[in-house]
């Protein structure tokens, strides 16, 4: 088994969770990796992926998990794929596991998205203002359940520009109590939100998924 | 035909936003072979065509036609052609709101900023969709409104091949095979454009070539009551023919779209035309002669796509893939040269009996999907009288062996409204049904009989151009609709499903296929008034039609239920589609010959 990372931007982010299996999967085939397919009825070829990101949402941090009957190089897998694939969806690590490993959709604890800001002032005194505001009103939501951190960065100089990072829970983990974080949910209540305080919203990502080890965070790759 | 413009991509974001399936408005696909003009030396020597297929990208991708002529307009270093469909009411709402015009996927550049504008009308109900494209576009509907400095505007494929219900919409039309002729065509436009000629100049060119019909070159006359009197000049548009298929190789590196389409599978065409000359059948008559490709090359050029492509399912489309001499060597070679077990194979036009039932079982790996047969008609008078060359008790050998061997699903294609039909017939297809559920008791056990499914799909008979059937009128709604009834309600209920199609749309689809350039201004109206994906149930509305026919003051029957004078002149006799229309009329008259060999009516 070989876990991958690739990212899909630009024009791509337009596309669905299907869509994007399909493509990845068509794209293994034209490399000529021979997928291991599982049993039944009706085998499908043994590829398993992350959790959908939203339709419009550009992601960083994609993950499959493709089961291949040959042996192949880490590296071999990355280039031969990526030739296969246009410049907007590219393979960015590939790491092959040996043994039993769980299913990704299972490990993923957390789903970090950045937002960008438009605040529309320079000053640093408003922007940081803001920021505290905007942090402080998602505290106080439905929605903190659901969120295990959040980071913002103000920008230094004369742009108008908030970065903020958001890491909501893929899953129910006991000792946190917490809920399932609800991207289009948050999205919509964090456009009402910046568009009450003359905010521009943008350059939405899905930068990286994590698993909770203990007290630090690892990327599913890395704990393989 | 001035600057090319281009729509912006952050601007492409805002009209997205809250789209259904974005994804059919943006490009980027694996395959996709356009020129950028941005990225060109000099454009003064290149012509840039719009291909646009009028239904939504879904339905166009899975088109073979489009990729082929896509393909081999992109090979050539003068020409390039981007692709454009039908947008998505939704869409559509949006693009009108924010006054953006129409673009093309690849380079997004606006419709009206082309050269040549083609469009592949592959049926009738999507007429109105084509003068929506145009208008979406920012151009006049009607050719003569539109001046030398817009794309010239043409349109081709099946649904065409009787031009008189466009004809007042576009500068010319193509009728036949697309590969060599477009080629020609690009190359006069090339020559308008670079000398800065005149439409009419490029117009007059292109008329010299086969397959090419100049509405404005021809002049019809009328009697008072609408038929036609006479036709000016008396010489026929000659269908341009591809003599050999094999000229042209497979597109072995199609497009792969990115969105999941009707048809996600490799597709290769193995035979152009068929044999068995159905008399309700236009493909049959319209792709004629036969042509096959030599199976050597096919099985390699198969393999190679399927290599390309990545898909794991290939199609090998004819109007008859039995008909197709080396068939099992075809499927042997193709999945020889593969994994084994992960390609399956489909072949829409296979005449199943048990011997290629057989075959079926080993092409689809084990899987055992539904099984289609066409007998058409119910009896066997009737399926002599349309000349469907299906034999009942063949059939139902098949049936019987396919539910022993575990198949639990069989599809049943019939039309109603045929040519000397009585109620007997009709009586026919429900017994055939009655038959299947007998056989499927016999052979399929008790506890797995539940699972039986009997779909069966009952469409109007309509008359089309260029058939042995074209002089017969279409049967009225209400005739149709009590057909229908007596079926639905004397067929069993257990494990079996009846659709059909609503006879009221069959009257427009019959108007507007065999319709005289009269329909032109009901076209126009039924658009105006909202008609739009006339081919989707949900959108069809037969009132718009029925305002639009009284709008335009043209009778509906003048192309519906009126049966044609054999020596009558005919909207399409402008084009000669290489088939005799005495040959039509002779296989007209050996039905009605049957009728009173065999049957009173």
């Amino acid at each position: 088994m070989i876990r991958f990372k690739f990212y899909k931007r630009n024009e791509l982010k337009y596309l669905s969770h299907l869509d994007i299996v399909g493509i990845i999967t068509r794209a293994l085939n034209r490399a000529g990796l021979n997928l291991a397919y599982s049993q039944g009825y009706n085998p499908r070829p043994r590829i398993i992926f992350s959790n959908p990101t939203p339709l419009g949402v550009e992601s960083l941090a994609e993950y499959g998990d493709a089961y291949i009957e040959d042996d192949i190089r880490e590296e071999d897998f990355k280039n031969r794929v990526n030739m296969k694939l246009r410049k907007e969806i590219q393979v960015v690590e590939a790491r092959k596991a040996a043994g039993k490993i769980d299913s990704l959709m299972s490990q993923i604890d957390l789903v970090l998205y950045g937002f960008t800001l438009d605040t529309g002032s320079s000053g640093k005194t408003r922007k940081e203002e803001l920021y505290r505001e905007i942090v402080s009103s998602i505290k106080e939501s439905d929605f903190s359940g659901s969120i295990f951190d959040i980071r913002g960065a103000v920008s230094e100089g004369a742009s108008n520009i908030i970065f903020l990072k958001l890491f909501g829970y893929a899953k129910i983990l006991k000792e946190k109590n917490n809920t399932i974080f609800k991207f289009n949910n948050f999205y919509n209540f964090l456009k009402a939100l910046s568009g009450e305080e003359g905010i521009g919203l943008s350059d939405i990502k899905k930068e990286e998924l994590f698993v909770i080890r203990g007290d630090s965070l690892k990327t599913p790759v890395e704990i393989i | 035909m001035g600057e090319i413009k281009r729509l912006d991509f952050k601007l492409l974001e805002e009209l997205l936003e809250g789209v259904e399936k974005p994804g059919r408005y943006i490009n980027k696909e694996i395959g996709t072979k356009s020129k950028d003009p941005l990225l060109q030396e000099s454009i003064k020597g290149m012509v840039f065509m719009a291909l646009v297929f009028p239904d939504i990208y879904e339905v166009g991708m899975s088109n073979l036609g489009l990729q082929i002529l896509y393909d081999i307009v992109n090979r050539n270093k003068d020409f390039s052609v981007e692709r454009v469909f039908s947008p998505w009411v939704d869409f559509e709402e949006k693009l009108r709101a924010s006054r953006v015009k129409i673009f093309s996927l690849e380079n997004r550049i606006f419709l009206d900023c082309f050269d040549l504008i083609g469009f592949s009308v592959q049926h009738e109900m999507l007429y109105t969709n084509v003068l929506n494209i145009l208008d979406l576009g920012g151009m006049d509907i009607h050719s003569g409104q539109r001046g030398d400095d817009l794309p010239l505007v043409a349109a081709g494929g099946s649904a065409v091949v009787n031009p008189q219900p466009l004809s007042k919409f576009m500068d010319f039309f193509v009728i036949g095979d697309g590969e060599e002729v477009i080629i020609d065509i690009l190359k006069k436009v090339k020559a308008y454009k670079k000398n800065k000629k005149s439409k009419s100049w490029v117009l007059k060119e292109l008329s010299r070539l086969d397959g090419v019909y100049v509405p404005r070159f021809y002049k019809f006359y009328y009697y008072r009551d609408g038929l036609i009197e006479s036709i000016e000049p008396g010489e026929k548009v000659k269908k341009a023919l591809v003599r050999k298929l094999d000229k042209f190789d497979v597109v072995t590196d199609p497009i792969i779209p990115n969105i999941k389409v009707v048809h996600n599978r490799f597709i290769v065409e193995i035979m152009r035309g068929c044999w068995r000359s159905c008399r309700f059948c236009q493909a049959g008559v319209i792709y004629r002669p036969v042509r096959k490709r030599e199976v050597g090359p096919l099985i390699e050029q198969s393999v190679s796509g399927i290599k390309n492509t990545g898909y794991d399912e290939i199609s090998f489309l004819s109007l008859s893939a039995s008909d197709y001499g080396e068939i099992e060597r075809l499927v042997e070679g193709v999945t020889g040269a593969l994994r084994p077990g992960k390609i399956s194979i489909s072949m829409p036009s296979l005449r199943l009996n048990s011997f290629k039932l057989k075959f079926l079982q080993l092409i689809q790996s084990g899987r055992k999907t539904g099984l289609t047969f066409a007998p058409e008609a119910g009896t066997q008078k009737m399926r002599d009288i349309i000349n469907k060359n299906i034999n009942e008790n063949e059939m139902l050998d098949c049936i019987r062996m396919a539910f022993s061997r575990g198949w639990e699903k069989v599809k049943l294609y019939f039309m109603i409204g045929l040519p000397f039909e009585n109620d007997r017939d009709i009586r026919g297809i429900v017994e055939l049904i009655e038959k299947i559920i007998n056989i499927a008791r016999s052979e399929i056990p008790s506890r797995k009989l539940g699972r039986l499914k009997i779909n069966v799909s009952i469409n109007a008979f309509c008359p089309k151009p260029f058939t042995p059937f074209q002089w017969v009128g279409i049967e009225s709604p209400e005739s149709l609709k009590r057909k229908f009834n007596y079926i639905l309600s004397n067929s069993p209920k257990r494990f079996v499903k009846i659709s059909w199609s609503d006879p009221e749309r069959s009257q427009i689809e019959c108007a507007l296929s065999k319709g005289s350039e009269l329909v032109c201004d009901v076209v126009e109206d039924a658009w105006k008034n909202g008609a739009r994906f006339d081919n989707w149930s949900d959108f069809f509305d037969f009132g718009i039609w029925k305002g639009a026919f009284k709008n335009s003051g043209v009778d509906i029957n003048l192309f519906t239920t009126r049966e044609f004078p054999v020596d009558e002149i005919l909207p399409w006799d402008v084009i000669d589609i290489r088939v005799k229309k005495s040959s039509l009329l002779k296989e007209y008259e050996k039905s009605k010959k049957y009728i009173q060999q065999n049957d009173k009516v």
